[in-house]
């Protein structure tokens, strides 16, 4: 062979880089053509309205004090200005647990008066663990448990909306646990709903197994999701994690929430899930909010994630 | 270009757009919305859809390389999310059906035609 085969002489060269060039030219038009219509899709849904719009706060931490975070009001009052502007006044605000680091009444006191700054109707809670570290959550039902049903498990209907808050963080030992009464209070609750009513269930520790080596999943979910399996939409939003993941099983889709404290580390990243500390600057970036939004007859909800920067 | 090619080429471009289509699909219908995944989503539709146009149109060959690479690069992203999780995003199974056994369908065919074309080329070098 007298032809070197992986020589390639300017004409060549010139060849493939506009083969090159066409490739990436229509890449970005494709990828343009895509986002234009997703955009359109959008805004269609937005005019769509009325409809469900809320936003997720959690593991606030008040109290903890360490170099991870050495503010965490601060940034508690940063997450809540951000919810306050939105550019809407959200339906509701829901707090998915660990509202205190001690669960002491001043942090209780502390957390509550600093939430009466959110401009949202109504704001909703449920415990995490760190509410209930010394008297199984009695001061977290003094503070926050009016309405509550049980051991602080409650649901409403909003939007054409069922929501259901449940409390996993009592008599846990390693996994979260709901126990046979609230197990009870989901099928009763649920039972008269057709199959077609949207469900979102807010917990603090998550429902699906995201890491049960660190405690992350619930040790009797199956029983309670097994109510939902027949509803067309179930949306499980979490906190206890300190990070956004998602994860979808049939009908039901799960989200774990960011946190406005201090961030853990990646499930299974090291021996124990400690709080981290990130470089200086960085920490706002992990830290954050969620905006949900839900269109009538749309059976995923839209989820968008706010950093606290 | 031999029809043996013209015909492997056809296969390859099919595949990649239909792999394609059903990551713009998944990208307009909420996964815009996932961070990270999403723009992974729009990016792999629209170097699909380019890829495939080109090679119909008798591009160089390393398209059709780029267009397996693509492929094998969704499977294992696909893998990946159905086990220990990809960016913070996991999904279970074949859900959301049926784009992701229409979308690892497509993948697998456009590796397997890939494998195919490169055999019936070496055998066309060979001989000749």
């Amino acid at each position: 062979m007298t032809d070197a085969p992986h020589t390639m002489n300017r004409r060549q060269l010139i060849r493939h880089s506009a083969w090159f060039g066409a490739a990436v030219g229509l890449a970005v038009a494709g990828g343009e053509v895509i986002s234009h219509i997703a955009g359109t899709a959008e805004a269609k849904q937005v005019q769509a309205r009325p409809t469900l719009r809320f936003a997720q706060v959690s593991d606030s931490h008040i109290g903890f004090t360490g170099k991870a975070n050495p503010d965490v009001a601060g940034s508690f009052s940063q997450a809540i200005g951000r919810i306050n502007n939105l550019g809407y006044t959200p339906d509701f605000v829901i707090h998915t647990g660990d509202l205190t680091h001690l669960a002491t009444p001043e942090q209780f006191d502390h957390v509550k008066q600093m939430m009466t700054g959110l401009r949202t109707p109504h704001v909703f809670t449920v415990p995490g663990e760190h509410d209930s570290v010394d008297d199984a959550g009695q001061k977290y039902l003094s503070a926050f448990g009016a309405g509550t049903r049980g051991d602080g498990w409650y649901s409403f209907d909003i939007a054409g909306v069922h929501v259901i808050a449940l409390v996993n963080t009592l008599n846990l030992k390693k996994l979260g646990h709901l126990g046979v009464e609230q197990l009870d209070f989901i099928a009763k609750d649920v039972a008269p709903l057709p199959n077609d009513t949207p469900i979102i269930v807010f917990s603090h520790i998550p429902l699906f197994a995201m890491y049960p080596d660190w405690g992350w999943a619930t040790g009797d979910a199956a029983q309670a999701l097994s109510y939902l399996r027949r509803f067309s939409s179930v949306t499980c939003l979490n906190g206890h994690v300190h990070q956004v993941f998602s994860k979808t099983e049939g009908n039901v889709t799960f989200y774990s929430g960011t946190t406005t404290a201090y961030p853990l580390p990646h499930p299974g990243d090291g021996p124990a899930p400690k709080p981290v500390t990130l470089p200086a600057g960085k920490l706002h970036d992990a830290l954050g909010i969620r905006e949900v939004g839900y269109i009538r007859g749309q059976s995923a909800l839209a989820l968008k994630e706010r950093a606290l920067q | 270009m031999t029809f043996v090619d013209a015909t492997f080429r056809i296969g390859i471009a099919a595949a990649t757009a239909v792999s394609g289509i059903s990551h713009a699909y998944l990208y307009i219908h909420g996964y815009q919305h996932i961070p990270t995944i999403g723009a992974a989503f729009v990016l792999q539709a629209s170097v699909s859809f380019a890829v495939a146009a080109l090679i119909l149109i008798g591009g160089p060959e390393w398209l059709v390389w780029a267009a397996a690479m693509l492929a094998g690069g969704a499977l294992i992203a696909f893998a990946l999310s159905r086990t220990v999780g990809l960016l913070g995003f996991s999904e279970r199974g074949w859900q959301p059906s049926p784009h992701a056994a229409v979308s690892v369908v497509a993948e697998l065919l456009t590796v397997g035609l890939w494998v195919a074309y490169l055999v019936s080329r070496r055998r066309v070098g060979a001989r000749g």
